[in-house]
């Protein structure tokens, strides 16, 4: 078995991973990064957002208002250590990119330009038209281009960390080219590798957002915290869960029901006003717009169509020619995609899952409780987002924690030595040969491809926009028998190169376990809070008993032992959540309160 | 959901190098709905009919820039391309041509990769800026200079468009060549010089014949073959003006 | 799976007859051998020099040649193949230049081809009242 050796191994090569190995390459250029990735870097999944970005920049913004934006967003589910830390990083961060030449789209002065997004009191996101995500990316792949000491491994596809004395010390990967594997040890290692959205059938992401490191974490016994939490984006094509941007509405696009009618001021998000104005109707936070379209389903005021009930995002008062340089990407889905002229009609769109609040659980310096092991970006549970993410936070929680997490790696790294290599390569050869013995296994009878439906169907069923016990129970029975059945794969290719055939079968090892972190931690939370809504007698949010954190731990080949653990609160005391008119009248009754205080 | 009762005929280019002497055409029959892509009944074919079947795919909204084929002949991204305009006739799909055939529908496609790292594509400042100074001023205008070059998603069509690189892949070729001029027209760098050592050879810009079918299959309008034409006149003015100023000519 | 071999065979597929494979590439092809009627024109036109210089005899007699039926048929072949040449030269010239704004939008391609075209147009005609 090949061996290689760096100081630091990331794994995940999107805007997290990319910005992690810069820094480290910058932090100290003798240092060997090991830049792990199942995909070239440019077709990372952070390639796909694209509304932007959010840095503190106007004269009338603060960085409190970014932060109570964010904690109240997240329904002070958020560990406000880290928020502070996060909102006071994101405009350096944006304006690194800047540097390395992100095109930012720009005010006719040549400063940088922003707008507004959903749940923000002032327009404070940056944006490169509606491909923002992708500009960054580009921007972070180019750049780490110019660092010798990072060695990229592109296209290998982690199959395990290597864990000895108590600590991380590396990966083993798999070639996808020829199917070997090598292992690579390394002092530190970060987990860098987006989300599991795959987990449900209709979302948003990537085919390659299957929650890889979060399984690879939990195995080895570091928690998976707050996974309950999987957020709803309100505007996807029907069927296909492709995404509409928030900043359609954010530049002006209204919400309509089937009677045209803007419902969003039926769920206290109102009033209703031609402009756009901050967190009030359509710039409400995501989970909220979610939950009203799913109670305008109920209501019988949705549009019926072969993909499920559809709402209408109404573009066409924004007219052709701003839609065209502000959301070009947005026009091109439409009139490709669905045959649609945004210019002329409305867009039928419904709510699909987007993004994973949780993940591996990581403190604000992204360590987890695994010694050399980091965690950031998407797939890390370091509490900035809470019970809901705001949109244009998770395209700076990458660059800046991605950042951190490579600046205290290389301290890590340099504080440690290199270990005895033959007891970990010991330990990667069995890795090895359980890889491989999936493939030559004979006997099996399932599909994975099978596996992977039902498992995306029953997650629908069980922990969609609203969820009753009853149903979470059926989806936690569900994801036992899938586990079960599991066992029992059969992977129909058995060559070397390139059989995705393989990796989509280890791929749906790590959905299957990830799911039913999801389903076992809603299930357990007796409560309403953010993305997280039930309908059986726990409609409140209950900050007695549930200001927590959830902890999934692994307990070996069974459901997750769930324990919970106290929220960071620093100055902000959980409140109402209110928006619109009501969201002024509670801001106004909190600081009469603190005036007092 | 719809009833599936529409069916079409895909035919797939295999090639499994451990098995295979070389590719064939395997024929695969598939329901598909109106709004189908070709991606859509290849990730049907690979999860129905034959788990073997590789290709590349991750976003499904023509922005990752993994699923570039060869359909019906032309270059496309599966992803972007829909049975229904296919349909009753067959439809071929193959890997894309230029590239050697690593699996199937894979291409091999370090080639690409190795050039792109080769024209150092990032910002190489003109004025070293500090982060507490802020942001460079950029304008709308300066921007435009540039923006349409800096979105290319690297799926590689244009590369399967361009017979020269076919024929010869020491050719830099068209995407990657835009890349170039891109960083070249961005107000803030001051990187050309270094760049256009290999843009001035024959490697580089001049390696092109202006067949410009590369801009035609781009799927985001990047138009590679001019940001290289364009880009003969610079080089040629580069040139003699080495002859009148011998020193930072071209800078 | 478990040998450590290498079992990468990449396929190299062949180039032969690759203009054949587009309408576009023939119509790049075509586009290329039109010059060919081009260089020959020129060869016709220098014909014409050296035998103006040989005396108003020779001259005449190259003349002559030209108002025979096959070359006639030859003019008439290569008006046909200019007239597309001149089209596709300024159908590919908006890719050779820089990028034009005006009022702060980019010009459009069609719009250079035509003007292009239609400059060509109205000098040819000059050069022919001219001459006529």
């Amino acid at each position: 078995m090949e061996v290689f050796k760096a100081d630091v191994a990331i794994v995940g090569a999107g805007g997290t991973g990319l910005r992690a190995a810069i820094a480290v390459a910058e932090a100290d250029p003798s240092l060997k990064v090991a830049l792990v990735s199942k995909v070239y870097p440019m077709r990372s999944h952070t390639v796909a957002a694209e509304g932007g970005a959010a840095g503190v920049v106007q004269d009338h913004d603060s960085l409190e208002y970014h932060f109570n934006d964010t904690v109240g967003g997240g329904d002070w589910l958020c560990d406000q250590d880290v928020v502070e830390y996060f909102v006071a990083h994101c405009t350096e961060e944006l304006t690194q990119l800047e540097h390395w030449g992100c095109p930012w789209s720009r005010k006719p002065d040549g400063h940088i330009n922003v707008r507004a997004f959903g749940g923000m009191k002032i327009e404070r996101t940056w944006f490169a038209a509606d491909t923002s995500g992708f500009h960054m990316l580009h921007t972070l792949f180019q750049t780490s281009i110019k660092y010798p000491s990072i060695k990229r491994f592109d296209e290998y596809f982690c199959v395990d960390l290597v864990v000895e004395d108590g600590r991380c010390q590396g990966v083993v990967v798999i070639e996808v080219a020829t199917g070997r594997l090598t292992f690579i040890q390394a002092k530190a290692v970060i987990m860098a590798t987006g989300g599991a959205g795959r987990v449900f059938r209709e979302n948003t992401n990537g085919g390659i957002v299957t929650g890889d490191g979060m399984a690879l974490a939990y195995r080895h016994g570091v928690p998976l915290r707050d996974l309950e939490f999987m957020q709803y984006h309100p505007t996807c094509m029907p069927g296909t869960g492709l995404l509409f941007t928030e900043a359609c509405r954010g530049e002006g696009g209204f919400l309509l029901n089937k009677d045209g009618y803007r419902f969003l001021q039926d769920y206290g998000l109102g009033p209703a006003e031609d402009k756009p104005r901050n967190k009030y109707m359509e710039l409400g936070p995501r989970d909220r717009i979610s939950q009203a379209i799913w109670h305008e389903e109920k209501k019988g005021r949705t549009i019926s169509t072969p993909y499920g009930e559809v709402v209408h995002l109404d573009l066409r008062h924004l007219g052709e020619r701003k839609l065209r340089e502000r959301l070009p990407l947005i026009y091109e889905l439409a009139e490709e995609y669905m045959d649609i002229d945004p210019a002329h009609s409305p867009i039928p769109v419904r709510p699909g899952i987007h993004y994973t609040m949780g993940g591996i659980y990581a403190k604000l310096n992204t360590e987890t409780p695994l010694p050399g092991l980091y965690a950031a970006g998407e797939c890390a549970g370091n509490g900035v987002h809470g019970a809901n993410r705001l949109g244009s936070n998770s395209l700076v929680d990458i660059i800046v924690f991605g950042k951190l997490a490579g600046v205290e790696a290389a301290k890590f790294s340099k504080s440690t030595q290199f270990s005895n290599p033959a007891a970990l390569e010991t330990q990667a050869k069995a890795v090895q040969e359980r890889a491989i013995g999936l493939v030559t296994k004979t006997g099996g009878k399932e599909k994975h491809s099978v596996l992977r439906r039902e498992m995306g169907k029953s997650m629908e069923n069980g922990c969609g926009i609203y969820r009753t016990a009853a149903e979470m129970q059926a989806t936690c029975d569900k994801l036992g028998e899938l586990r079960e059945r599991y066992k029992n794969l059969d992977v129909e290719d058995k060559s070397n190169v390139w059989n995705n055939d393989w990796l989509g079968a280890l791929e749906v090892g790590y959905l299957l376990q990830v799911a039913e972190v999801v389903a076992h931690s809603a299930l357990n939370r007796k409560e309403s809070r953010g993305a997280h809504q039930r309908l059986d007698g726990y409609e409140q949010r209950d900050d007695a008993n549930y200001l927590k954190h959830t902890l999934a731990y692994c307990t070996g080949d069974g459901p997750p032992r769930i324990e919970y653990q106290d929220v960071v609160i620093t100055k902000s005391k959980p409140g109402t959540r209110a928006y619109g008119a009501a969201g002024d009248k509670a801001e106004q009754e909190r600081k009469k309160e603190a005036g007092h205080g | 959901m719809a009833d599936t009762t529409k069916t079409i005929e895909i035919e797939v280019l295999r090639y499994r190098p451990e098995q295979d002497k070389e590719p064939f055409f395997q024929t695969y029959t598939v329901p598909f709905e109106d709004d189908w892509s070709v991606l859509q009944g290849l990730q049907y074919i690979k999860d129905d009919l034959d788990g073997t079947l590789s290709f590349r795919w991750s976003c499904r909204m023509a922005i990752c820039g993994s699923c570039g084929m060869m359909i019906d002949g032309k270059p496309r991204l599966a992803c972007r391309t829909f049975l229904r305009h296919y349909h009753p006739n067959k439809l071929r799909v193959g890997p894309l041509e230029h590239f050697p055939i690593e699996r199937d529908l894979v291409v091999v496609v370090e080639d690409f990769i190795r050039k792109l790292e080769s024209i150092k594509p990032y910002i190489i400042p003109k004025e070293p800026r500090k982060l507490e100074q802020g942001e460079y001023l950029q304008t709308p205008a300066q921007l435009e200079q540039f923006r349409q070059f800096s979105g290319c998603i690297n799926c590689m069509l244009c590369y399967a468009a361009c017979p020269q690189y076919g024929l010869d892949s020491k050719f830099t070729g068209p995407g990657v060549l835009a890349l170039m001029h891109r960083y070249n027209a961005d107000s803030r760098d001051g990187g050309r010089g270094e760049r256009m050592a290999l843009g001035h050879s024959e490697e580089g810009f001049w390696g092109c014949t202006a067949v410009t079918y590369c801009s035609e299959v781009c799927p985001k309008d990047v138009d590679p073959a001019n940001a290289i034409n364009q880009n003969k006149m610079g080089s040629a003015i580069d040139y003699f003006l080495r002859f009148v100023a011998p020193r930072g000519a071209g800078k | 799976m478990s040998a450590q071999m290498d079992k990468r065979r990449p396929y190299v597929r062949s180039m032969n007859s690759w203009w054949k494979r587009d309408p576009f590439f023939v119509r790049y092809m075509v586009m290329e051998a039109t010059s060919v009627l081009v260089a020959l024109y020129a060869v016709i036109l220098l014909v014409g020099l050296l035998r103006l210089s040989q005396g108003e005899a020779a001259f005449n007699g190259w003349l002559g040649a030209l108002e025979s039926g096959p070359s006639i048929l030859l003019h008439v072949l290569i008006l046909v193949v200019f007239l597309y040449h001149l089209w596709s030269w300024f159908k590919v010239m908006p890719k050779t230049l820089p990028m034009i704004f005006v009022n702060g939008k980019k010009l459009p391609a069609d719009t250079i081809t035509y003007t292009g075209v239609l400059l060509a147009v109205v000098v040819n005609l000059i050069v022919l009242i001219i001459l006529v």
